[in-house]
């Protein structure tokens, strides 16, 4: 079956918030928001190995969270916000659209209120 | 057998139950409240069992269509349907920016009357769901949920700082 940009979308998604349900790896990810960084100093504040540490920008790097340089010795990571930037969007745009329709209901439901004490029957 | 992920809303409405069951089951009233800064337009409602909801929101030059089938109605405590979203046929259809979110949400409203005011309870349980649906579902709950909520937001400050820089 041919693939659709939809599909991969729905990849990426899962794939972010796979990624994002590990401390370390959104502690990576916060220091990288500082700028780029060696896998050496990204391990460096953890209490483990290079390896592990490799490990977690293995999936930081599937999830599109991360671009690796090219340089093989130093291979510096570098935060790619936007498979997050859509993660939080979806999310934000669920909730949003029901708290939004409330708050409009909240305003009609007093604007019935006044019109009923306004016209008793 | 594991339970189905469910997402609850709550909310407390400042209106007798008799008025907030109104404004959800007269289509003139639903029209006016649901679906945030868009046109919604109210093809059919028939709140009764078997009956359809089957809504239209327009967005610019764009439709997005959705419709309900309610599976309980007593009135005015609680309304049960089957939710989803649809092509302009109101065939079943997934959601292009979320294939997996699922397709049908299980919707059981339910309004208990407090002192004048009215306490809503909106859960969603997926409906007949596949197990990636029900995993995208589960997921973007945690992430709507408490463990998540720092998580989120060190995000959302990340992508402001970003976005600022």
């Amino acid at each position: 079956m041919e693939r659709t940009g939809y599909e991969d979308s729905s990849q990426t998604l899962d794939a972010v918030f796979a990624a994002l349900a590990d401390p370390t790896r959104r502690a990576i990810l916060t220091r990288l928001a500082t700028g780029d960084a060696p896998v050496k100093d990204l391990a460096a504040p953890f209490d483990i190995s290079q390896p592990a540490v490799s490990k977690h920008l293995k999936i930081l790097e599937r999830a599109g969270l991360i671009e690796r340089g090219i340089d093989k010795t130093r291979r510096p990571a570098r935060l790619n916000p936007e498979p997050m930037a859509e993660a939080v969007r979806w999310l934000e745009a669920v909730r949003e659209f029901w708290s939004s329709s409330f708050d409009q209901l909240d305003g009609l439901l007093q604007s019935m209120k006044d019109s009923e004490e306004g016209n008793p029957k | 057998m594991r339970s189905l992920p469910t997402y609850v809303l709550e909310r407390t409405f400042d209106a007798p139950r008799a008025l907030v069951w109104k404004a959800w089951t007269d289509p003139k009233l639903l029209a006016r409240w649901y679906g945030p800064n868009v046109e919604t337009v109210i093809h059919k409602l028939d709140v009764a069992p078997g009956g359809l909801w089957l809504n239209e929101m327009k967005m610019g030059g764009n439709s997005s269509y959705q419709r309900a089938e309610f599976t309980e109605v007593q009135e005015p405590e609680k309304l049960v349907c089957l939710m989803s979203n649809t092509d302009a046929d109101w065939n079943i259809a997934s959601n292009p920016m979320m294939p997996d979110w699922p397709k049908t949400l299980l919707t059981v409203v339910t309004f208990k009357e407090t002192a004048n005011k009215t306490e809503m309870r909106l859960e969603w349980t997926p409906h007949n769901a596949s197990a990636a649906e029900i995993a995208c579902f589960e997921n973007a709950m945690e992430n709507m949920g408490k463990g998540w909520g720092a998580g989120m937001e060190l995000l959302a400050e990340l992508l402001a700082e970003l976005a600022a820089a």
